[in-house]
């Protein structure tokens, strides 16, 4: 008895703040999404409608900015997981001088302001960006590329900022591959890149999932780099949820995309989740 | 055979050159925006134009950005002691399960990190907005919270699982009170991970932009939404001083962490 009031008081204060500054936000949310919004005028009364979430999947813009926004994801997930693998390998197997200079030099542009990241992505890429000057000045070019407000600017920008999250996923996956089930394989006669497709690269596969979909999550909820690095014009769900926001004030239209965002994030989680369970069951 | 090369020889010279690499282009936008800070042209040319400390200057003397830096470390200390002060006793009764549903509850303490940040900004938006704390610095405040708890929560939960009890049961066997063990038997043993969730969720608020933006009002801002909207309005160089400070600030607590507690063992 004792102990559960304990228990109860030790929890009490965390569990006040998430239900009166999270919890119930989030749910007081959920009606506007089936309102509509008149402007200038506000919310018309009395009226729910579920127009906001059809416009969703009918209306051609929405339906393009979804289909970037996923493709974007997979996309940043990719080249997250080819560019990430070879310094995960160095770090978990290489040697212990290297392993401590490349985490921290993985750690530190994580732990760095996302924005000042975003930022320096701007002064390379831009028109009269470092990228494009030094390109023109060697005559590789004649014009400047466009870099920025485009797929390309966004996928380097989104890259660079979630491929140290993957790392240290591959990091801690490549570490638990047992090494004398590599050393057996090596003995018995396979080749080092034949080792690595069928013996480290399966048995750090559960690592690879989690990671990807830690990417691929954080990918398709960014807000602040496809802003800076997209500008006003390429549009993926988090900006638009913030334009309708911020520029329109249709909290109706904006709160339905916030839950079909929130709905896709928490559905890849659990498929994924549900994957993983069946590996380990296998196994 | 030299070190270097036995190196090279252990973990295949052409994964080496790729790792370090991709470690390079790591590194690339942090060195373009330290260049840019010194240089006196408003864009990056090689060669250089010139150095300049001018940027600095009008950066360390502007209201705005001084008001903005001053914004930030106060959310971020206030957000991250509150965390500590409710993150560390919940976690503390979770892990010694003196509630029920512990899992559930683990769950539901972690949902922040699911949920996206930029629906977390506007269901406070509205929420702000109809309770009347819009713009205050309280309701900035407990957003902040909700978005570093969860790593405090996290680093208590993970350093508590890696914990004897045999040490507390001799200090309860030798009559210390629960509250006389957890403060002077466990509270020590798990420090150095608390300080590393500490660290994450001052990180975590000195940060955001997202949950923030909807939150502010006009007249305070803080320095990341700053930066935010003035790249926005046009590429200044007194950005990419206030951006070198904050890199300078990351780089230096970065040492201080490897220093005091081999940063990089932990992750």
């Amino acid at each position: 008895m004792i102990r559960a009031r304990h228990g109860l008081l030790l929890i009490a204060p965390l569990a006040l703040v998430l239900a009166g500054f999270f919890l119930a936000p989030v749910l007081m949310l959920l009606p506007t999404s089936f309102r509509e919004y008149v402007p200038a005028a506000g919310f018309r009364p009395g009226y729910w409608t579920l127009e906001n979430y059809l416009r969703i999947i009918t209306d051609d813009f929405y339906r393009e900015v979804i289909w970037r926004t996923l493709s974007l994801g997979l996309l940043v997930t990719l080249a997250c997981l080819v560019l990430g693998y070879p310094v995960a390998y160095v770090i978990a197997r290489g040697p212990p001088r290297w392993r401590m200079m490349l985490t921290l030099l993985v750690i530190f542009p994580m732990l760095l302001n996302l924005v000042v990241r975003s930022f320096g992505w701007i002064v390379l890429l831009a028109n009269r960006g470092l990228v494009n000057n030094l390109l023109l000045q060697l005559g590789v070019l004649s014009a400047p590329v466009k870099l920025l407000f485009n797929l390309t600017g966004v996928m380097i920008g989104l890259t660079h900022i979630y491929l140290p999250f993957m790392v240290l996923m591959l990091v801690a996956a490549i570490r638990n591959v047992p090494r004398d089930v590599e050393a057996a394989a090596a003995t018995l006669g396979s080749s080092r890149l034949h080792v690595f497709v069928a013996v480290t690269l399966p048995l750090s596969a559960p690592g690879i999932l989690a990671g990807s979909i830690l990417v691929f999550v954080l990918t398709i909820s960014a807000l602040v780099t496809p802003r800076m690095l997209g500008g006003p014009t390429y549009q993926v769900m988090a900006t638009v949820i913030y334009d309708e926001y911020m520029q329109l004030l249709d909290w109706a239209r904006g709160s339905a995309l916030a839950f079909a965002l929130t709905l896709m994030t928490v559905g890849i989680i659990a498929l994924s989740s549900a994957l993983t369970r069946r590996w380990a069951g296998m196994s | 055979m030299s070190a270097a090369a036995d190196a090279a020889a252990r973990a295949g010279l052409g994964v080496s050159i790729a790792a370090w690499a991709v470690v390079v282009f790591l590194q690339l936008p942090v060195i373009v925006v330290v260049l840019a800070a010194f240089s006196t042209t408003s864009y990056l040319t090689i060669p250089p134009q010139g150095v300049t400390l001018a940027w600095f200057a009008k950066v360390l003397s502007d209201p705005q950005y001084l008001s903005a830096i001053r914004m930030s470390l106060l959310l971020a200390l206030g957000s991250t002691a509150i965390s500590l002060l409710i993150g560390v006793p919940a976690a503390y009764a979770i892990h010694r399960r003196l509630v029920p549903g512990a899992q559930a509850l683990t769950s539901l303490l972690m949902a922040p990190l699911i949920m996206p940040s930029v629906v977390i900004g506007v269901a406070l938006l509205q929420y702000f907005s109809l309770t009347g704390i819009r713009g205050t610095l309280l309701g900035l405040l407990f957003a902040h919270v909700v978005i570093t708890v969860p790593y405090v929560v996290r680093a208590t939960l993970a350093s508590l699982a890696g914990l004897e009890l045999t040490m507390e049961e001799a200090a309860r066997v030798l009559g210390a009170t629960g509250f006389e063990t957890f403060r002077l038997i466990t509270l020590p043993l798990i420090a150095p991970g608390l300080a590393a969730g500490a660290l994450f969720a001052f990180i975590t608020s000195l940060d955001n932009v997202p949950v923030t933006i909807f939150l502010i009002s006009a007249s305070q801002t803080t320095l990341p939404v700053l930066i935010f909207s003035s790249v926005e309005m046009g590429v200044d160089p007194s950005v990419a001083a206030v951006s070198t400070l904050l890199i300078a600030v990351t780089g230096i607590l970065l040492l201080i962490a490897e220093r005091r507690a081999g940063l990089h063992r932990f992750v």
